[in-house]
């Protein structure tokens, strides 16, 4: 079912969600109802900007190198993630994972949302004087169905897919284990912090450079 | 693959990056506000008169102002080449070896605690005062200092720290405050005749080293927080100038403002009366000084909110502390997983813990708590910093002696070799007389109990350390880095495809 707005159908959420890591591990950095965030603003930019590379990664459009991302043989799939490239591409030098989640944190919050909204996932509440513009999930199932993906990729005896691992080694990374912990199996917890050593370098480097993002602004005052 | 290559957004990263990076006001800023100059003005200040009877505080802390400046040369230089900097468990890591860096930190996390529990000893009286003059409300203190404890607890697990406005609105209060009662202070010395005795560096020594080491302790407390600014060394601008300018600001305003506080109670008493009028009106020492009504009402509730922003400071310091030792699996892991809202629950709570039974304790056994929950958690706390500080100077020549990275002889060698001698010397002699400090009979066993702790943690952070080196050698290699440890660590083979 598709919703008119201004004469134009809107797409219809999926369960199955859009298919890329930063709508994942947005939805679950929001609450699946309210849209209120559940990560500080700081955390929120690290990790949804160590998804959007990784998603890069995934598509190899970038790799890393190094520590450093350097392009790679292919294009980026979406407008988003091909801004993102046209970033790294647009520098004069390269640069480490870390700066590169320091810059893109800053963007990637509203990106990935207004991405999500294109796809009829969030709708956006216009700013009040007292609040910020935000967005809320159009469908709360849609928006809590990421959590299943991370149940799945933390499950041993299920063939193990990269995106999904790549998302619960993300969402650890930026702080979301506990509340993830309380929907997941017990004992969730240590596979998910050990999800990222089951990656190829490239993934793996992404996310621990945002694991380590966030913890040195924990310690920094910046969270 | 392929590097970058050149375009239209050449720098654009590194403009976007320094538009977010914090110049000299902001770095200074966050070092002061978590100095909370009322707590050592009204709280230290007088209570040390009171305890050791020694009158050379003013003298003290512009001593310890120089001391610390040479120290911060060196120090600031070792920032700069480290990860993880402005914790000086990371530094005596890298300089002194990972056993060395895992007894400081163990160190740290003692003193840090010492100074943040302490604090409930004068919040808990100063609040009941209040609470008894303008409300009416009779309670003991411990039951105030229990109210401070769950605010602190409940804030500390909210992630609700007092903004940095609130808190640079209650500096400037505090500040102010001090600055007019001691100005009007030092207009009316007894006799008078305005005497300078007190500012004597000459006086430290007046009653043999022994009054030097323990003033300088005492001095040391109103330091603490200077040796933060590192910690948004990859937060600067410009970190070479920002850094230190920020540092060398800060220890000058402190210096001034204790300088000038304590040599207005001297010299307003008189220098030979102070002790005891420290013992009979301990805050109100400081309050009393203009002799002005307005001030001597605003100066008490700010009192009581400066113990409070210091408590939660202190409360922040330990947990984050505790945080970077889990992420670095020196301590349980659990300490180094944040929350919801990203809140480090297990390190602050297991703060909370310890001040609970410190507080609980205290109160059992009838404890002065200015006197000795205060006092003496703060100069033993003070204490740790100091050995911190004299075994960082080791490290820091240590470090630079194995490659000098380009800097000059002044910060590598001579400026630590100077400040680890004075502060060692420092230590050896408050451990010696560490009865005045405390204000008791030398017999008394906290005069041996309370400075070794430092030399249990000590050994059973070495003995740790070791033990780390021959049975997780992983978790070993990765001491001093804290976040970046995770980023230190072998991978596992790739099993997705």
């Amino acid at each position: 079912m598709t919703l008119p707005v201004g004469g134009r159908r809107m797409p219809s959420p999926q369960l199955g969600g859009t298919g890329s890591l930063a709508d994942d591990l947005y939805l679950l950095a929001h609450h699946e109802r309210t849209g209120r965030p559940v990560l500080s603003p700081r955390a929120a930019g690290l990790g949804l900007a160590g998804a959007l590379l990784g998603e890069l990664v995934l598509a190899d459009a970038i790799a890393i190198c190094r520590s450093e991302v350097v392009t790679g043989a292919s294009q980026a799939d979406d407008a988003l993630t091909a801004a993102v490239l046209g970033q790294v591409t647009g520098e004069d030098r390269t640069r480490p994972v870390g700066e590169w989640l320091a810059f893109l944190a800053r963007t990637a919050p509203g990106g990935v949302a207004g991405r999500l909204e294109a796809a009829g996932y969030l709708i956006a509440v216009p700013a009040r004087p007292w609040r910020p513009q935000r967005w809320v999930p159009v469908s709360a199932d849609c928006a809590f169905a990421p959590v299943t993906r991370v149940k799945a990729a933390l499950n041993p005896s299920r063939p193990a897919d990269a995106q999904a691992v790549a998302l619960a080694g993300l969402a650890e990374a930026c702080g979301l284990g506990a509340r993830l912990a309380a929907w997941l199996p017990p004992g969730s917890r240590p596979r998910m912090e050990a999800a990222a050593g089951r990656l190829d370098a490239g993934l793996r480097e992404v996310i621990t450079a945002t694991h380590a993002a966030v913890g040195a602004a924990l310690l920094a005052h910046r969270i | 693959m392929s590097s970058t290559r050149q375009g239209a957004r050449t720098g654009r990263v590194s403009r976007a990056l320094a538009a977010d990076r914090l110049g000299v006001p902001a770095v200074l800023s966050f070092v002061l506000a978590g100095v909370a100059p009322l707590t050592v003005a009204a709280g230290v200040i007088p209570t040390a008169y009171a305890t050791t009877g020694l009158t050379a505080i003013p003298a003290a802390f512009l001593v310890v102002a120089v001391i610390l400046g040479v120290f911060s040369a060196g120090f600031m230089a070792m920032a700069r080449n480290v990860t993880n900097a402005g914790a000086f468990y990371a530094m005596i890591a890298r300089g002194l070896g990972r056993p060395a860096g895992v007894a400081a930190a163990l160190v740290a996390l003692l003193s840090y605690s010492f100074l943040q529990v302490g604090l409930y000893g004068a919040l808990g009286p100063a609040a009941a005062a209040e609470a008894a003059a303008h409300l009416n409300v009779h309670a003991a203190w411990w039951a105030w200092a229990l109210g401070g404890w769950a605010l602190v607890t409940v804030l500390g697990l909210a992630r609700v720290e007092i903004t940095g406005r609130v808190l640079g609105v209650l500096l400037s209060a505090e500040v102010c405050v001090i600055v007019a009662e001691s100005v009007l202070g030092l207009a009316h010395p007894a006799g008078g005749h305005l005497s300078f005795a007190t500012l004597s560096p000459a006086a430290l020594g007046s009653a043999g080293l022994s009054t030097f080491g323990v003033l300088a302790v005492v001095a040391v407390l109103g330091f603490v927080g200077f040796e933060q600014a590192p910690v948004l060394g990859e937060e600067a601008r410009h970190p070479r100038r920002t850094i230190p300018a920020a540092t060398y600001t800060a220890l000058g305003m402190i210096a001034v403002v204790y300088a000038g506080a304590s040599w207005a109670m001297a010299a307003h008493t008189g220098t030979s009366h102070v002790a005891a009028a420290a013992a009979a009106q301990g805050p109100g020492l400081l309050f009393g000084l203009s002799g002005n009504a307005a001030l001597a009402q605003i100066a008490p509730v700010l009192f009581v909110t400066s113990l409070f922003a210091a408590a939660l400071s202190f409360h922040n310091c330990v947990w984050r502390y505790a945080f970077a030792l889990g992420r670095e699996n020196v301590l349980p892991a659990a300490l180094g997983r944040t929350g919801g809202n990203n809140i480090p629950k297990t390190a602050s709570l297991a703060q909370s813990a310890t001040a609970l039974v410190v507080i609980g304790g205290c109160a059992l056994t009838h404890q002065n708590p200015m006197a000795r929950l205060f006092f003496w958690g703060g100069t033993t706390g003070g204490l740790g910093i100091i050995i911190l500080l004299a075994a960082t100077s080791l490290a820091v020549i240590a470090f630079f002696a194995r490659d000098p990275r380009g800097e000059n002889t002044w910060r590598r060698l001579a400026a630590p070799a100077i400040a680890g001698f004075v502060l060692t010397g420092i230590a050896v002699l408050a451990v010696q007389h560490y009865a005045i400090l405390l204000g008791v009979p030398p017999a008394n066993p906290a005069s041996w109990v309370l400075p070794g702790c430092y030399g249990v943690v000590a050994a059973a952070g070495l003995g740790w350390g070791l033990v780390l080196k021959a049975r997780r050698p992983q978790v070993y290699a990765t001491i001093g880095l804290g976040p970046h440890a995770i980023t230190a660590q072998p991978a596992t083979p790739a099993e997705t495809q």
